[in-house]
């Protein structure tokens, strides 16, 4: 059936063109690895899948969708997810996402070293409109015809012959009267005919009409003396409307928007900003001295409600206005998508290199990208590095039609504001900004701006898969002795050969 | 078949009677009518229960099972009479694109069709716009189609049984099987009335009696006309009050977990339909409407039974339906004040709704007694052709 579905409508929520949620965690004791395909509707089965990244038996896996919104939330018993046959750590289930928005999904693992859970938050948003491809149509039309036909035929035959005795044979009144009744039931059943169509045509406007946009955005360049100030305003009436449904922003590794400027076309100017919010409609940030061009803007962020979208906008940058003034400490930026010295090792501005550990396999739709990086310093040690917003690294990448694009980070696809607003939602939170501000509290007190060094790791790995083929740009960011630095990489993804 | 005229002969079982005068497939296709209604009872019970479904619900086996059995029972009887057929079997039948077969057969396999081409249809409406979001949907009314039309063929197939017989050769077997297929109609009429007829607590607001004044007279008319009983339509009543409550006391013991968010009434069993309509009274009416006024004055005789049908099922039903919403009904035998799973549980349990803002006026009420005539007339022009259905 996949193989027919026609796609219409390639946004996803958190992300661009990329619906599915990954993710890698611990579920207590048990480090797993989560993947959840979604439906493209609402209300509809995503499929789950948990797979166990340790050695330690599991006795069973759970898995439970609830819903952001605790006054309607009340979830059923959990789901035991089932043991893929042949394979002896991967588990899978069904979600029932029955209504859209936002979900914290709950794996949890229960074996020898007890229990855990992970919540890994999942957007159920409609994307696609499924269209009705041409052999089923065909098919639903010509039973359709006979079935109307037979039907009109069944009432004739009713008033010709049915009251007849037995062996008698039908006079011309009858005849008559027969063909009057098939004329009235050919007009009844046009008219029937019509009705049906209007109302099938009704659910589909409805259907379009709620099938998930990201909030509208408009991107601007000011001047303001001798810096060039970019402006982002989410200037969507469903968000500037006093009475909006959407509930308010929380930071997400700190920041209340994650913006990113790809230059189009020639891909070859890559910056990560953080805008600072003038209002709740109008983000503001310094720009980066980058080569003046058209540049496509991508902004994400995280509501209260878990519910993380990634705004698309476009901005046209002319000649830097003068010195770069960083907004925020995090801000950073790079240009040119040359610089990889060897296939997959890139030099980075401070001697270090960072090096992609891609294997030699081709690199394949819906299949696990290997992306595995190493950072080593001038001395070809293991690089010890700083978090970065809380994060060992952060990988964007998109297609260059920019129909792709996707923020990972090693937890996955998800957005940490997300797992964090489930983590600490309770269920009295139904005032706006409530849980927004506990949220920011806790990041005060746990310090999400940490910058104690991490253990220098092996490697730094994202759990993802391409959702679709085409060549893709990659910009991975760490952060060693104080500064950011960025990775280019790009990588041709093929079709998978089921057509996928 | 010489014995079916009701009673059976002195020292053959009441069994073996039935079974000598009741064809395989009129059999199947009754059968088949009372599975798909089952079906359709518990579908609509496991969605208030349980909330989740797959294609192999139990209640989903049901619904197939009835347009399996009658589309292939009916199938094959067309197939073996057009081209096995005695000219006796085949004069006795009547003739669709070649070939031949007992107008209840084709009305059943059309349905049997109807329901087969919904299943495709419904499977791309799930993945093109969601899950079931509401009960109707185009594909959802192609599959009752289809499922009314094994019903209406399987009530085609008894009366015609009846009529071939002459009214002194008796045919009770066939009258009662008749007035059991309408009351299987009858509970069409309350399901998809659910939301007007269903529940007790509607029976003091005016849509309540104008939905019941259009669709049930239409099926106890019909079967006062065309039912050779003696009380045709009472019949029909009471087995549709039979039907109710098997359902009502089976289902209730089938232990059910809610399964879909969001579970505010942490249901145990599954939840029974609504306790029936009091038809009987009503019904009992009619009967007695339709003997006194006789065949051959249908205009006079619909003006009666429609206000007739108001007077009763309202007398009736009004005071009814304030002793199932009291405490002494709230027990396993009448099944009442069991709730969906995502019912937020309140006082709303126990009052009437709508009584306020739709209430039960003079006005509403004629409006409610126009549409029973008019429900009534039909229902006589419907039953007149019943009456002379032979084939």
């Amino acid at each position: 059936m996949k193989a027919l579905v026609a796609l219409i409508g390639l946004v996803a929520a958190a992300h661009v063109g990329s619906p599915d949620t990954y993710f890698e965690g611990a579920a207590g004791p048990y480090p797993v690895r989560v993947i959840v395909r979604s439906p493209g509707v609402v209300p509809g089965l995503a499929q789950i899948t948990v797979r166990l990244l340790s050695p330690q038996g599991a006795r069973r896996v759970l898995v439970l969708p609830v819903y952001w919104d605790p006054r309607t939330a009340a979830p059923p018993p959990p789901d035991v997810a089932e043991r893929v046959p042949g394979d002896s750590t991967l588990y899978s289930a069904a979600l029932w996402l029955m209504t859209g928005g936002s979900y914290g999904v709950q794996v949890t693992v229960e074996g020898a070293a007890g229990s855990g859970t992970a919540l890994v938050p999942v957007m159920a948003v409609a994307t696609r409109r499924l269209a009705l491809d041409t052999p089923l149509g065909a098919a639903l039309l010509g039973l359709g015809l006979f079935l109307c036909v037979g039907a009109v035929t069944l009432i004739g035959v009713a008033v010709r012959e049915s009251g007849l005795e037995p062996g008698a044979t039908p006079d011309s009144r009858r005849t008559r009267r027969s063909r009057v009744a098939m004329g009235i039931a050919t007009v009844v059943l046009a008219l029937a005919l019509l009705g049906g169509r209007a109302w099938w045509n009704g659910v589909d406007a409805a259907y379009r009409s709620g099938l998930y946009q990201p909030l509208r955005a408009t991107a601007t360049v000011r001047t303001a003396g001798t810096t060039s100030v970019l402006r982002l305003a989410i200037d969507d009436t469903s968000w500037t409307n006093p009475k909006r449904q959407w509930t308010p922003l929380v930071p997400d590794h700190g920041h209340l928007m994650h913006l990113f400027l790809v230059r189009d076309s020639t891909l070859d100017a890559f910056a990560h900003l953080h805008p600072l919010p003038r209002d709740s409609i109008t983000f503001e940030s310094d720009l980066p001295p980058l080569a003046p061009g058209p540049y496509r803007v991508y902004a994400d962020i995280v509501h209260e409600s878990g519910f993380a979208q990634t705004l698309v906008a476009t901005v046209q940058i002319g000649v830097p206005a003068g010195r770069w003034r960083p907004s925020d400490p995090d801000d950073a930026w790079t240009t040119g998508n040359g610089q990889r010295a060897t296939g997959n090792a890139v030099s980075l501005p401070d001697g270090s290199t960072m090096t992609w550990e891609r294997g030699d396999a081709p690199v394949v739709v819906d299949r696990e990208a290997p992306l595995r990086f190493a950072v080593t310093d001038p001395g070809g040690r293991p690089a010890t590095l700083e978090p970065y917003m809380g994060m060992p690294g952060h990988l964007m990448l998109t297609r260059d039609d920019g129909a792709v694009f996707v923020h990972l980070h090693p937890a996955g696809t998800v957005s940490l504001a997300s797992i964090e607003t489930f983590a600490l939602r309770q269920l009295g939170d139904t005032i706006r900004g409530q849980l927004g501000a506990r949220l920011t509290a806790m990041e005060k007190e746990t310090g999400v701006h940490r910058q104690e060094p991490l253990p220098a790791p092996d490697s730094l790995s994202f759990p993802y898969a391409f959702p679709k083929p085409g060549h893709y740009w990659m910009w991975l960011q760490v952060k060693r002795a104080g500064r950011i630095l960025t990775g280019t990489f790009d990588v041709d993804v093929r079709q998978s050969a089921t057509g996928r | 078949m010489a014995t079916l005229a009701g009673a059976p002969s002195r020292g053959q079982p009441l069994a073996k009677s039935v079974a000598a005068a009741l064809p395989w497939y009129v059999a199947a296709a009754l059968v088949a009518a009372t599975s798909a209604k089952v079906g359709v009872i518990w579908d609509i019970s496991w969605h208030r229960s349980i909330g989740r479904d797959t294609f192999w619900t139990p209640a989903h086996m049901a619904i197939y099972l009835g347009g399996v059995l009658a589309g292939l029972a009916c199938g094959w009887l067309v197939l073996r009479t057009t081209f096995a057929g005695t000219p006796e079997d085949r004069a006795a039948t009547v003739r669709f694109w070649g070939f031949r077969g007992p107008l209840g057969a084709w009305v059943c396999i059309w349905g049997a069709l109807a329901m087969i081409c919904s299943a495709p249809f419904d499977n791309w409406w799930h993945n093109a716009y969601g899950l079931d979001v509401k009960v109707l949907s185009p594909p959802h009314v192609l599959l009752a189609l289809g499922i009314w039309a094994i019903q209406l063929g399987a009530l085609f197939l008894v009366l015609s049984l009846q009529n071939q017989r002459a009214p002194e050769q008796g045919s009770r077997l066939y009258g009662v099987l008749a007035a059991y297929t309408t009351a299987i109609l009858l509970q069409n009429v309350s399901t998809i009335g659910i939301e007007q007829i269903g529940f007790a607590n509607l029976a003091h607001n005016a849509l309540f009696y104008q939905v019941a004044a259009g669709g049930v007279p239409l099926l106890l008319v019909a079967a006062g006309r065309g039912i050779r009983l003696r009380w045709p339509a009472t019949t029909a009543a009471a087995c549709y009050i039979a039907f109710s409550l098997v359902m009502i006391w089976i289902l209730q013991l089938a232990p059910a977990t809610p399964k879909l968010a969001p579970v505010f009434n942490p249901v145990t069993h599954l939840i029974p339909p609504p306790f029936p309509l009091l038809l009987i009274v009503p019904a009992v009416a009619i009967d007695l409407a339709m003997r006194r006024v006789g065949r051959n004055h249908d205009w006079l005789l619909s003006l009666l039974l429609g206000i007739a049908f108001l007077a009763t099922f309202a007398a009736v039903q009004w005071f009814f339906a304030e002793f199932l919403l009291g405490p002494h009904a709230r027990n396993y035998f009448f099944g009442v004040d069991q709730w969906d799973y995502s019912s937020r549980l309140g006082p709303w349990r126990y009052r009437f709704w709508r009584a306020e803002t739709n209430p039960v006026t003079p006005a509403a009420l004629a409006i409610a007694a126009l549409i029973a005539v008019a429900s009534a007339r039909i229902a006589l022009w419907w039953g007149n052709w019943m009456a002379r259905l032979r084939r």
